[in-house]
């Protein structure tokens, strides 16, 4: 096969499928790319066995046929080249050559026949979302997934069709995100499915906010995301998915509308002076203030307080101010509703007057 | 002074607290003061912690087993330690510390390591801020502390030891020699008993005639510990003040009347110990990560486990199983055996313990809440674990 083509034009695939290709393998041919060329079309593939990305480039002039080569060495090359050079690149035997301008590079290359595929079952369900509205749901719940959790279904999204309705739900158990966009078509059965975290960071990543469509599709074990010249394709995760209605707290004691800004820059101070270990914020509430104070075994203390419309009980909570600062960032807007049910109950954040997007965070006990 | 170039000069200090369980007990009782007095396990197996000075005049020290000590000073004042008092004094003991440097290294309730090098425009030169230290310490507490003062650790901690009580020494490369040459060989850091007889075998007895000795010979003697018992006795030391927390570990733990020998009773003490240690954590708004069992065998032979939790625990019945499972390990390897002591400790604490989403309601955490609360309102004896109960302590 040979490849004729700027240099500018490869590499806007080859970063993204740089970023599917795990550094460290056990199998070789993973950290390869696998590229194919038919009919001037260009497709580059890259995988871990868990994502598949797909990259497709048209008008690429040269040979038809296929090969494997590193993918990280590939990228690297075109990035160290001048950025209106051209390239040509041969692949023969078991070698390929790059040649551009007055470098050569020879790389091994693995056979394309050996590159695993994802094999994706037949499509249950299939819907399109603008980009930019998928890219936000995954902003909004993304950085509240559990990560390397014994409960292997915590690593994921939960994604629950139900109508003209996505939700998506993220916890490690400690917090919970829950946020939802509407579909263009109501699905007729409900579907839910676990997709992976390392599906969601990097669908995060290739989505660009814009009103370009995604053609989502998902089957018992898979999920695929079809937008620009990309094709994403994921495994799903095997496991039943904690009932995340059930741990909404039904009633609350204490709902607060505060300044968004105050509040996370309340917070902010009082963080300064926790550590990774102890994250832990007491939040009191008293008549009209609400005091944030955090301590650490250096027995140094923040204390900063604001004023509040509260006349109510005096009340007494923990946090981890990281929890609450996520959710805060991640509302956004002018004000955040903060409400209570106790001390032992989770709390509940979300912007005022609306219900599709909401956080719970679990106390710390104090 | 002279120092070598490479290392800065730092100023350590060493700060003992003199008889502190005795001390605390002579200040909360004054009719104590002057008679000798001695903080212990006071039945028949028990072990001195303390001794006042006026116990030590009979030859009475710590470590010592309490049956000796009344047969040397039978007519010593014999208390049982209070372990949360001396917790307490000790808290402001160290928060006294901490008003002079951060770097505050605690070696255990009652000493600690001082790194005043960066403090001096603060607080004066190293003996103003020993003597200013032993001062607040007798103000704010009523007991005395010894100081040691030196540009390192190793002579810090031999410097406090040298006019104990309320002693206040400082070794300089001035008088380091003069302080050192004839101090026994055993004051130098890890040289143990047996290793001291071989050096008395040798003809070396003090510090000075270690120093003495060539190199050649002190290694046929200690081995590779030679070179480190060399710079001891140099006076270098480079080990740094590592702050720590002030509660490294919390612990309980029990010498029984007989040793016991049914792996059923181990776990019931094991089960009473883990829910001390836990309520203790709850109280302290911590949770801990790692468990740890202490095993003593008839023998005196003493063995210790550890492990590592995935996430940090208050609750009883988590540490509970985590030592189980480690003494079970430990019976395993070693067969059945006499325990002469068995304790649990916890460590790795972090401070508030998070709430999980998806616990299930009723579960342990919410019955040691309401234990707590019971024992809070009527006293520590009011409820107890259902294995627990018709089994009296079989402590001292």
């Amino acid at each position: 096969m040979k490849i004729i083509s700027s240099r500018d034009v490869l590499l806007k695939p080859l970063s993204f499928i740089g970023s599917v290709v795990e550094r460290r393998q056990t199998l070789p041919i993973l950290s390869n790319v696998h590229l194919r060329l038919e009919a001037k079309r260009l497709s580059l593939t890259g995988t871990d066995l868990e994502v598949e990305l797909i990259a497709g480039v048209d008008g690429v002039e040269g040979g038809d046929g296929e090969c494997t080569v590193a993918a990280r060495k590939l990228l690297d090359i075109c990035r160290a080249l001048p950025e209106d050079a051209q390239l040509e690149f041969s692949a023969d035997g078991d070698k390929a050559l790059i040649r551009s301008g007055r470098s050569r590079f020879t790389l091994q290359t693995l056979p394309a026949g050996d590159f695993p595929r994802l094999e994706a079952d037949d499509w249950a369900f299939e819907a399109t979302v603008s980009q930019g509205e998928l890219k936000g749901l995954f902003d909004r719940i993304g950085f509240a997934m559990a990560q390397q959790d014994v409960r292997y279904y915590l690593n994921g999204t939960l994604i629950d069709i139900r109508g003209a309705t996505m939700v998506a739900v993220a916890t490690d158990g400690h917090r919970l995100a829950r946020s939802e966009i509407k579909l263009d078509s109501a699905a007729a059965e409900r579907h839910s499915a676990i997709v992976p975290r390392k599906a969601v960071q990097e669908l995060g990543r290739l989505l660009e906010y814009s009103d370009e469509p995604v053609k989502l599709q998902m089957s018992q074990n898979h999920v695929r995301a079809e937008f620009g010249n990309l094709v994403f394709t994921s495994k799903l995760i095997d496991g039943r998915y904690p009932d995340y209605e059930k741990v909404v707290p039904s009633a609350v004691n204490v709902r607060l509308a505060l300044e968004h800004d105050r509040f996370r820059d309340t917070l902010h101070r009082a963080s300064i002076l926790t550590n990774e270990k102890f994250r832990g914020v007491r939040i009191t509430l008293s008549e009209g203030l609400l005091k944030a104070v955090t301590t650490n075994p250096d027995q140094e203390e923040a204390v900063d307080e604001m004023p509040i419309a509260y006349d109510g009980e005096e009340m007494e909570v923990g946090f981890n101010v990281g929890y609450l600062l996520d959710a805060i960032h991640a509302l956004g807007g002018d004000e955040v509703e903060f409400a209570l049910k106790d001390a032992n109950s989770s709390c509940i954040l979300r912007t005022p007057g609306t219900e599709a997007t909401f956080y719970l965070v679990m106390p710390m006990r104090l | 002074m002279a120092s070598s170039p490479a290392v800065p000069e730092r100023s350590i200090l060493h700060v003992d607290m003199d008889a502190f369980f005795a001390s605390v007990e002579e200040r909360d009782n004054p009719e104590l003061r002057g008679l000798p007095v001695i903080v212990g396990g006071i039945g028949r197996r028990g072990v001195v912690s303390a001794a006042s000075y006026a116990a030590r005049r009979f030859g009475v020290h710590s470590a010592m087993p309490t049956a000796r000590a009344r047969r040397l000073c039978p007519d010593g004042v014999y208390l049982a330690p209070r372990m949360q008092r001396y917790q307490e004094i000790s808290r402001q003991v160290f928060s006294i510390f901490h008003d002079f440097t951060p770097l505050v290294e605690g070696l255990s309730i009652d000493e600690a390591f001082l790194d005043v090098s960066g403090c001096h425009q603060l607080h004066g030169d190293i003996e103003t801020i020993g003597r200013a230290i032993k001062k607040e310490v007798r103000a704010r507490t009523g007991l005395t502390a010894s100081v040691g003062m030196a540009y390192n650790k190793f002579l810090a901690k031999l410097a406090s030891d040298l006019e104990k009580p309320d002693g206040l020494v400082r070794i300089t490369p001035a008088n380091l020699r003069a302080t050192l040459d004839p101090l026994p060989v055993t004051r130098l850091w890890g040289l143990g008993k047996r290793s001291a007889e071989r050096a008395h075998q040798a003809g070396i007895h003090t510090i000075g005639e270690l120093l003495a000795t060539p190199v050649g010979a002190l290694e046929a003697l200690f081995g590779r510990q030679a070179e480190h018992y060399r710079c001891l006795a140099e006076g270098r030391d480079q080990r740094a003040v590592v702050p720590s927390r002030e509660e490294k570990s919390i612990g309980s733990e029990q010498t029984f009347a007989h040793d016991l020998r049914r792996p059923q009773e181990w776990e019931r003490v094991l089960l009473a110990h883990a829910d001390k240690v836990a309520g203790r954590l709850r109280a302290a708004s911590l949770s801990a990560r790692t468990v740890q069992v202490k095993i003593r065998t008839g023998d005196f032979s003493t063995y210790t486990r550890r492990h590592s939790l995935a996430v940090a625990t208050c609750e009883t019945a988590a540490i509970y199983q985590q030592a189980c499972e480690l003494l079970r390990a430990w019976h395993r390897e070693h067969g059945d055996a006499g325990l002469r002591l068995l304790g649990v400790s916890v460590a790795g604490f972090e401070a508030l313990e998070q709430g999980d989403l998806f616990a299930v309601p009723g579960g342990e955490r919410e019955l040691d809440a309401v234990v707590d609360r019971i024992r809070e309102q009527f006293g520590a004896g009011a409820i107890r674990r259902g294995r627990l109960l018709g089994h009296r302590d079989r402590s001292d």
